[in-house]
């Protein structure tokens, strides 16, 4: 236990993959193997929720920056350590993927009946890849869960994916590759900058934080540069307008499990990546280009809501929402104010919430009907009551109804974003009315009205498994809309740290007070 | 006649510890005498003798090259070769990858029809070149050895003597590897006219003594010796040969010749140019202008490798064209190497590791290949993932390793190798890099499209699971794995032998 209790951030990362590994082992061949091998995994995925839980109440949030640090030497030729930590940011993060995962798998018993061993080990394999990435403070080693990471996503979109899987994983592929190249060759200069003032390569955060690059108030700083590479392979993963191409086919393609960890963990990865890297990394940079990306995520707001206004398909209509959702948590952190960012944070944990909840409703009606499409549907609260409830309660969280989880953080954002611009603040809310347009608008579609097809009339309703997936989503989407500060008090002394470093030029912000009134307000 | 008085007869006895040095040659020279020896006596069924007995001699000489790596730097033969760590370690690489493919073949050359003894012994002879070509420090010797490599080679490429276009290949790649061997033995003939030296190192002190007497003989010298190693890597625009022969020649040899062949020439490019003075006493206008040249091939290289083989339907030919474009990778580290803390030790782990990926590739593609090389298509694994799962697997590894996907063998190399390159200020080479390796990402995973997520077609092949070849697989997936996760070791040795340099 000894060695657990120093190494719990290891434990969490690793234990997936090698639990993946032994679930290999089992024999699917013979009566009972896959229900074995679904049982297992599953199993996998809740212990590992449960350690990280432990690692909630590991955490002081008043004390240190990273916290259950674990440091080893690993490849000292090149600066490269094995360095795990955790701050309020990444602790949510890491829960939001443990928390996903286990229902996810739970989600994929019925619609997985192919290569069914592979499929659950890449899953396990894909839940290490997230976790390492969150909890890497070293950038070589963020780097290597970020590109292994894609291995096991490439082939969950590509072997059980739709139609087009094919074209939609190499798309996914190909497009974060590039993106994430271009970051390595900045990742190059910054550890060889770490050589050239203090004397040796080094990969770690920490010691890339103290690094003095020539920034100031220019457009072609190496500065810019360097924040542009990052900022590219993180726009893309995030991902913001216009380098949102992927998104909608890998997420139309992908299998519902694909998809809900797409939507629900690795886009975040993007929105961390700002954080943790190209923030704190290169803070002139940040101030000079903040307004232009202040500008994009407005875009991607008004624009996914837009798009997604005139889906014919639902779960495509979810990924379009899921760029203008994105685009509200870019705007919250480039407001580069504690509320935005706050705001900006609460809205990824929403987003993993409501929108993986959305990618299995899509999932357990699909499996029925075998379409997506609006049309086809039509009167099923009539037939499915119990799925009908679910749903519901999800789609308002996703347009934000008070009470909510999706209401607190975009409210937060569209303040923080107030202070930075108000003029694009103003465009942005009425991105919250078109949110409400798509996605109430395809609820009455799909809801409401008589039931006008023969196959949806004997359609079952939720079972007992279904419920036990989406019981906890919808849950925490109420609990997160009730009671924010129980999540806001682990994470808000790390985001004062993250802005403070963000914003090394100009003083600190004192919006601490505004946002304790807010919870108070909430409530 | 002057030259004549200066070998010394007492100069050409062997010390103890340099005949300890030369081991791993004799070794392996002794070996390849006796397989011969043996694949004329028909009493004892020459197919399993020189198979063991091949072995046998790999076996031995990776032994007494480990031995070696740690001895000091020793000068043999009056000067003509030299023992360091470099030589050795690059020793290991050739008789490893040279065991390997004689372990991989021997269930090929079964199905083949092809089981001639002469094929070990040739592998062995290509072996021991290689070796003398690495550890040669006189331009003479350096030819000779080259020679004796391609020679084997080139009999090796067109062991497939029924089928068209092993004939077509070796034809081929006589004729212009003669011809640019030629090319290079001129150079070497038009320096030693400009100094009056073949030994490495006399020119290299001629250089250093003269600085201002470059003269146009030299300086076409030079080039010519320069352009016949571009060849032999099969840097673009000396690369046409390279696709036709890697397609026509038996599966395993092909492999042979992307790891063995291939540092080969780039451990003897590396030697002649650190030893020349390339980084050091040469003249800033010189190294300017190599550097243009370098640079000017390794763009060209890594651009017409990647894109060409964007194209490419047949696997072999694919990885023909994606061996041009980590010649263009390599280059960028002979680029960088002068300028960068790890010296060209990034070259070094780069090609050890492109050997490893590379050797398990074709192990893989020679268990899957049918009758005359066939079923080497893009079709013909669909579904591979379904047939043999480990296969697909393994070759999964190799091509994600190929693609510089962490955590394996080749994303470690191309950080090293980029990484040195940031540092020796060569940044927008450095990009054009790692947007080839973009490109690079499509056609290697455009096969795992075909192993995992397409039926398979046809009636399946079939193809015999046999001990050898998969043995080599596994220790290949199982290489690429711990060199991407735990690189340690690999770097040790690699800086090692840069120090020996």
């Amino acid at each position: 236990m000894g060695w657990l209790n120093s190494h719990l951030l290891t434990a969490v990362i690793f234990l997936p993959f090698f639990w993946g590994l032994i679930g290999l082992l089992i024999p699917t061949s013979g009566k009972g193997g896959v229900g074995t091998l679904k049982i297992w995994t599953f199993l996998g995925g809740l212990i590992t929720f449960v350690i990280s839980c432990l690692l909630y109440t590991r955490f002081n949030a008043l004390g240190d920056e990273f916290q259950l640090k674990e440091a080893a030497t690993w490849i000292p030729a090149l600066g490269v350590s094995y360095q795990l930590g955790m701050d309020g940011i990444s602790l949510w993060l890491v829960i939001l993927t443990t928390f996903l995962t286990p229902l996810v798998i739970l989600g994929s018993f019925d619609a997985v009946k192919e290569r069914v061993r592979e499929y659950y080990f890449l899953l396990l394999v894909l839940e290490t890849g997230m976790l390492g990435a969150f909890l890497a403070l070293d950038v070589f080693l963020f780097y290597v869960f970020w590109e292994a990471m894609l291995i096991p996503m490439y082939f969950l979109i590509g072997i059980w994916g739709g139609k087009d899987r094919v074209y939609a994983a190499m798309k996914f592929f190909l497009y974060t590759v590039v993106g994430s190249l271009l970051m390595l060759v900045a990742i190059f200069y910054l550890a060889y900058q770490h050589k050239v003032q203090f004397g040796s390569f080094s990969t770690a955060i920490v010691d890339l934080y103290r690094l003095k690059i020539a920034g100031g108030d220019s457009y072609t700083s190496p500065q810019m540069w360097l924040f542009m590479a990052f900022a590219l392979a993180f726009a893309i993963k995030v991902p913001l307008f216009p380098f949102h191409t992927w998104l909608p086919d890998a997420h139309v393609q992908a299998p519902t499990a694909g998809s809900v960890i797409l939507a629900g963990v690795l886009l975040k990865l993007g929105g961390y990546g700002f954080i943790r890297f190209a923030f704190p990394l290169f803070p002139d940079a940040v101030m000079k280009i903040q307004h232009p990306f202040l500008v994009l995520g407005t875009i991607a707001i008004v624009y996914g809501a837009w798009v997604a206004t005139v889906q014919p398909d639902i779960k495509k209509l979810v990924a379009y929402s899921s760029v203008s959702h994105m685009g509200y948590v870019m705007l919250g952190l480039f407001s580069l104010n504690t509320v935005g960012a706050m705001g900006s944070i609460y809205q990824m944990l929403n987003h993993g919430i409501s929108t993986g909840a959305l990618f299995l409703l899509v999932g357990v009606i699909y499996e029925r009907r075998h379409t997506r499409e609006i049309s086809e549907f039509g009167g099923i609260s009539k037939v499915m009551p119990l799925f009908a409830v679910a749903f519901l309660i999800i789609t308002l969280s996703s347009v934000a109804l008070p009470g909510t989880n999706g209401f607190v953080g975009e409210f937060l954002i569209l303040l923080g974003a107030w202070k930075a611009n108000p003029g694009l603040t103003a465009i942005s809310a009425t991105g919250v009315i078109f949110g409400a347009v798509y996605m109430l608008w395809m609820f009455q579609r799909v809801m409401f009205g008589p039931v006008k097809k023969e196959e949806n009339k004997k359609l079952k309703d939720l079972n007992f498994r279904e419920v036990a997936v989406l019981t906890p989503l919808v849950v925490a989407s109420i609990v997160m809309g009730i009671v924010p500060n129980f999540f806001f008090s682990k994470m808000e002394p790390s985001v004062q740290k993250f802005l403070a470093r963000a914003k090394a030029t100009s003083p600190m912000e004192t919006a601490v007070a505004s946002v304790s009134t807010l919870q108070k307000g909430d409530r | 006649m002057n030259t004549y008085s200066l070998i010394k007869p007492e100069l050409l006895m062997l010390t103890k510890e340099q005949m300890f040095s030369l081991m791993p040659y004799f070794y392996m020279f002794v070996g390849a005498l006796f397989t011969i020896i043996l694949s004329v006596n028909k009493k004892l069924s020459p197919k399993w003798t020189v198979f063991l007995v091949s072995l046998a001699t790999c076996l031995v000489g990776i032994s007494t090259s480990v031995a070696r790596l740690k001895i000091d730097t020793l000068t043999l033969f009056n000067g003509m070769m030299i023992s360091d760590t470099y030589s050795h370690l690059f020793n290991i690489i050739f008789i490893v990858s040279a065991g390997l493919t004689i372990l991989s073949s021997f269930r090929y050359l079964d199905k083949e029809g092809l089981q001639h003894p002469e094929y070990n012994v040739l592998i062995l002879l290509a072996a021991l070149g290689m070796m003398l070509m690495t550890s040669s420090m006189d331009l003479i010797v350096l030819f000779i050895s080259l020679e004796i490599m391609s020679l084997s080679v080139y009999v090796l490429v067109g062991f497939r003597r029924a089928d068209r276009r092993s004939n077509e290949a070796a034809m081929k790649y006589f004729i212009l590897g003669s011809a640019a061997s030629a090319v290079l033995l001129y150079g070497t003939a038009l320096l030693y006219g400009a100094t009056g030296k073949t030994q490495i190192h006399d020119i290299y002190t001629f250089i250093q003594t003269h600085p201002q007497s470059m003269s146009p003989v030299f300086v076409l010298g030079a080039w010519l010796v320069i352009l016949g190693f571009l060849f032999k890597v099969a840097s673009v625009p000396f690369h046409m040969w390279m696709p036709d022969v890697y397609e026509g020649a038996p599966a395993p040899i092909t492999g042979f010749m992307t790891t063995g062949l291939k540092a080969a020439a780039f451990a003897a490019f590396l030697r002649v140019f650190v030893s020349l003075g390339y980084g050091s006493v040469l003249s800033e206008t010189i190294q300017t202008h190599l550097h243009h040249i370098l640079w000017v091939c390794a763009v060209l290289t890594m651009v017409v490798g990647n894109v060409v083989a964007l194209t490419q339907t047949n696997l072999k030919r694919m990885l023909a064209y994606s061996s041009i474009a980590h010649t263009g990778y390599l280059l960028i580290g002979l680029l960088a190497g002068p300028k960068s803390d790890q010296g060209y030790s990034p070259m070094i782990v780069y090609l050890v590791s492109y050997a490893v990926m590379n050797l398990g590739a074709f192990g893989v593609l020679t268990l899957i290949s049918t009758r005359d090389d066939g079923g080497l298509n893009l079709n013909d694994v669909s579904g591979l993932s379904r047939r043999h799962p480990w296969l697909a697997f393994s070759m999964a590894v190799f091509l994600f390793s190929m693609a510089g996907v962490p955590p394996t063998a080749g994303f470690l190399a191309k950080y090293l190798l980029f990484y040195s390159a940031v540092q020796a200020n060569e940044l927008p080479i450095v990009i054009i890099g790692v947007l080839c390796s973009a490109v690079s990402v499509y056609y290697y995973l455009r096969v795992l499209v075909y192993m995992y997520m397409k039926e398979p077609q046809g009636s399946p092949m079939k193809s015999g699971f046999s001990v050898w070849p998969s043995f080599v697989v596994a220790a290949m997936v199982f290489l690429t794995l711990q060199i991407g996760l735990i690189p340690g070791g690999i770097l040790t040795v690699a800086r090692k032998a840069m120090a020996a340099l």
